[in-house]
């Protein structure tokens, strides 16, 4: 084999370096492929372009600052060069990015909320803006596209709202934050006034609850004992001043009801919210994390996503 | 033919190497499954179960160490420790201590996986092992440069064969680097947990001069050192050129030493370092080529055997894939390449593209060369390799297409903007998006999988074979003795 490879090689006018391992491994003599030595040069050229435009070689305690520049406003509002570097870049596209939304945003700082849904430019800039900030600071809990979920977080995308869906009541919830609370009633009631509450409250969304059982739920809802009406009220609708829930739609935020495959379930459920209470529904306070400008942008957006009142 | 076989075995200590082939095969088994499962993982969430130890934070690197330093640090072992005796016409300097290697070894990689599941990491991308297993990994170390350095010395060649370079500086340069980037203070004698020496913007410095040279020299300039060898000897053609070898041997190695910043490009990381890194990366595309082009060239005149041989074939895609993924890398170490490709599955797909196109072909290829020569026998099924062949090609391209797309998608939504200069995705649609491709990728590793059992059981096979053949060649020798 040995020899074989060699009079092949010769063959070709290439000698070997007359060195064998192992048998029958050797090297041809072949010069540098003249394309590769070339390429090889033109990458340090580039290279030594790139020194030129771009920070490089440390000298000293310092470093070649590059050719290129980044122009942007520092922090006593002049415009400033500085050499290309990272942190100025990222100045420059931040001031950049705010620059291209201000008149949008001085334009909603401007306008009162009705007004603002009624201008088509500015409702999509709303809708376009009020994405981005909602996605960052909303999503984490509502959800990307504010359905929430079951059990933890409100449905923003119904007309159902616990606290009211006008403008200035969302507008109020966002900056001041909401805390939810239900007291547990495992104690003062015993299990078969739970058992009847829960299907009282399953009858009045129109559940298939048992008949007898909610007619004395009912009447445990509307006494001292039983207390409910004090905040669900009455006509156990809720009260939007203190945020209890509407009792009478098929809107469910704490009870998993309708992720339930049956009525016993659904209903047991309800129970499980009537003895333990709520002490979970907390929205934190965005004023002073977002400004004002933010929050009322996402006033509207929230308000335009369900049914705002 | 037979007959120089059995010379050869008895010239030269092939026990220790049928070990490591054996267990290269094994750590290929094991971490290639486990990285079809976190790919799955991240494709169909419920396979989590729940469990903390089969999360994807903590098998993840328990993929990497089995692939990387289990298949790929066993197969180099295996190989090197073949290549050096055979071409310095010795046997092993100190064999104890080559068995030593072996055992030290296995045991880092199984303690390594061990400790990943249980919760203990460094945080430092392969080189998550804590302190005790850096301190094993180190006498390991120390012991296989003793051994390896010790056979070059004692060699019964004037020259040093170039494949023999390639293979010291791995190890010269893994010590170097192993050393310093676990250089760390224990928070007490008895607790595996640790902190690096370095701080801050200077720690992520070493970690990625360790971790893109672990690229550079581990899985590159040793599977280069493998090239070397096999490619020519597997063709029965001389190395295309020598002076080649040397200038890009050294072009490779002084360049690599520099490129580790192009990881940290847009981060705290002073710029003038980062463009040094992207720069050094440029000029190390010709260098890497050079590999390329003298094991593509060494088979000019001999093309005919890509058509009839498929270990033949595995080498040639495996130097396809080392040009390809040369030539990605420093694309995407350009600070306006980079700012599409940082943090996205691109990076991913181009560490795969090396991974399995490249670092396991190449291995493949030699494996199948070199474990018939081991046993004295022939291999069991070409039909089995040429399966493998194509499942491993197949499932790399699926791998690395479902990569890019998603990779590329995710940076250009990531910095999408609207007409009003608002951002138009947030990061959970872009998460959202990426599903087809994960679910693509899983199944591509599936494909890639698949054909490491093939080869598994045609190595079981040939190994069998092997042992059979000598059995009855011993029972032959008896009867005509008698």
């Amino acid at each position: 084999m040995a020899d074989n490879t060699h009079s092949q090689a010769q063959s070709k006018g290439v000698q070997t370096t007359g060195h064998v391992w192992d048998g029958d491994l050797q090297e041809l003599n072949n010069p540098l492929p003249v394309w590769w030595t070339y390429t090889f040069y033109a990458t340090m050229v580039f290279a030594l372009v790139y020194w030129i435009v771009y920070p490089s070689w440390p000298i000293g305690k310092g470093f070649l600052p590059g050719m290129n520049t980044v122009t942007y406003v520092n922090a006593e509002g002049q415009e400033e060069s500085w050499h290309w570097n990272t942190r100025a870049k990222l100045l420059f596209e931040t001031q950049d990015a705010v620059k291209r939304q201000k008149p949008y945003y001085d334009k909603v700082a401007g306008l009162p909320y009705d007004q603002i849904a009624k201008d088509p430019e500015l409702s999509s800039f709303v809708v376009s803006a009020g994405k981005s900030v909602f996605s960052e600071n909303c999503a984490a809990c509502h959800q990307a596209g504010g359905q929430g979920k079951v059990g933890f977080f409100p449905n923003l995308t119904d007309d159902d709202w616990l606290y009211g869906g006008s403008y200035e009541k969302i507008n109020q919830t966002i900056s001041k934050g909401r805390r939810g609370y239900m007291p547990p009633f495992g104690e003062s009631l015993d299990a078969a006034q739970v058992d009847e509450l829960a299907n009282y409250v399953f009858s009045l969304s129109g559940g298939k609850a048992d008949l007898a059982k909610a007619a004395k739920g009912k009447e445990l809802f509307h006494s001292h004992s039983g207390a409910c009406f004090y905040c669900h009220s009455d006509d156990a609708k809720g009260r939007q001043d203190i945020g209890s829930a509407n009792l009478t739609d098929k809107v469910w935020l704490w009870a998993d009801v309708p992720g339930q495959a049956d009525d016993a379930a659904r209903i047991a459920e309800i129970r499980k919210v009537i003895v333990s209470g709520l002490n979970k529904g907390v929205m934190p306070a965005w004023e002073g994390r977002l400004n004002a400008q933010q929050i009322k942008l996402l006033t509207v957006y929230v308000h335009e996503l369900g049914g705002g009142k | 033919m037979s007959a120089t076989s059995v010379a050869a075995a008895e010239q030269y200590d092939y026990e220790i190497i049928k070990k490591f082939s054996v267990m290269a095969i094994v750590w290929a088994v094991v971490g290639m499954f486990a990285g079809v499962y976190i790919a799955s993982e991240l494709a169909w969430p419920w396979l989590n179960f729940d469990s903390p130890y089969l999360s994807f934070g903590r098998f993840r690197p328990v993929h990497t160490g089995a692939v990387i330093f289990g298949f790929g640090g066993s197969a180099l072992f295996a190989t090197s420790y073949y290549v050096v005796q055979r071409t310095c016409q010795t046997r092993l300097f100190a064999p104890g201590l080559a068995t030593f290697t072996f055992w030290g070894w296995q045991a880092v990689i199984v303690l390594a996986a061990l400790s990943y599941v249980t919760g203990f990491s460094q945080g430092r991308e392969y080189a998550e092992m804590e302190w005790p297993i850096d301190l094993l990994i180190l006498v390991v170390w120390v012991a296989y440069m003793a051994v390896f350095i010790g056979t070059l010395m004692q060699r019964k060649q004037p020259h040093i064969y170039v494949a023999n370079w390639f293979y010291l500086s791995f190890i010269l340069v893994t010590a170097l680097l192993h050393t310093f980037n676990n250089i760390a203070v224990p928070v007490n004698l008895f607790s595996l947990k640790s902190y690096s020496l370095f701080s801050g913007a200077q720690d992520a410095m070493t970690q990625w001069w360790y971790g893109h040279n672990a690229v550079g020299f581990f899985l590159t300039a040793a599977f280069l050192g493998m090239m070397y060898y096999f490619v020519p000897k597997h063709a029965g053609r001389p190395v295309y050129s020598y002076r080649l070898s040397i200038v890009h041997f050294w072009a490779l190695s002084f360049m690599y030493m520099w490129v580790g910043t192009h990881h940290l490009h847009w981060t705290a990381l002073p710029d003038w370092a980062s463009t040094l890194g992207a720069t050094f990366s440029i000029m190390l595309l010709l260098p890497s080529w050079g590999g390329m082009i003298n094991g593509i060239m060494t088979l000019s005149g001999a093309w005919d055997k890509l058509r009839t041989d498929p270990i033949m074939r595995f080498m040639i895609v495996a130097l396809s894939f080392y040009g390809m993924s040369t030539f990605e890398g420093p694309l995407m170490s350009l600070k306006d390449v980079n700012a599409l490709s940082h943090y996205t599955d691109w990076t991913v797909g181009h560490v795969h593209s090396g991974a399995l196109g490249w670092v396991a072909m190449i291995a493949f290829g030699s494996l199948y060369h070199m474990i018939p020569k081991l046993w004295n026998t022939q291999i069991f099924s070409v039909k089995l390799i040429n399966a493998h062949f194509w499942l491993a090609t197949i499932g790399t391209l699926l791998y690395i297409t479902a990569m890019w797309i998603s990779g590329i998608s995710q940076g250009l939504m990531w910095r999408a903007f609207d007409d009003f200069g608002n951002l138009q995705y947030s990061f959970v649609e872009s998460v959202a998006a990426m599903h087809p491709f994960y679910a693509m990728r899983a199944i591509g590793g599936m494909f890639f999988l698949t054909g490491m059992l093939l080869m598994a059981y045609n190595v079981f096979a040939t190994i069998r074979q092997g042992v059979r053949d000598a059995e009855l060649a011993g029972v032959r020798t008896t009867v005509a003795t008698a």
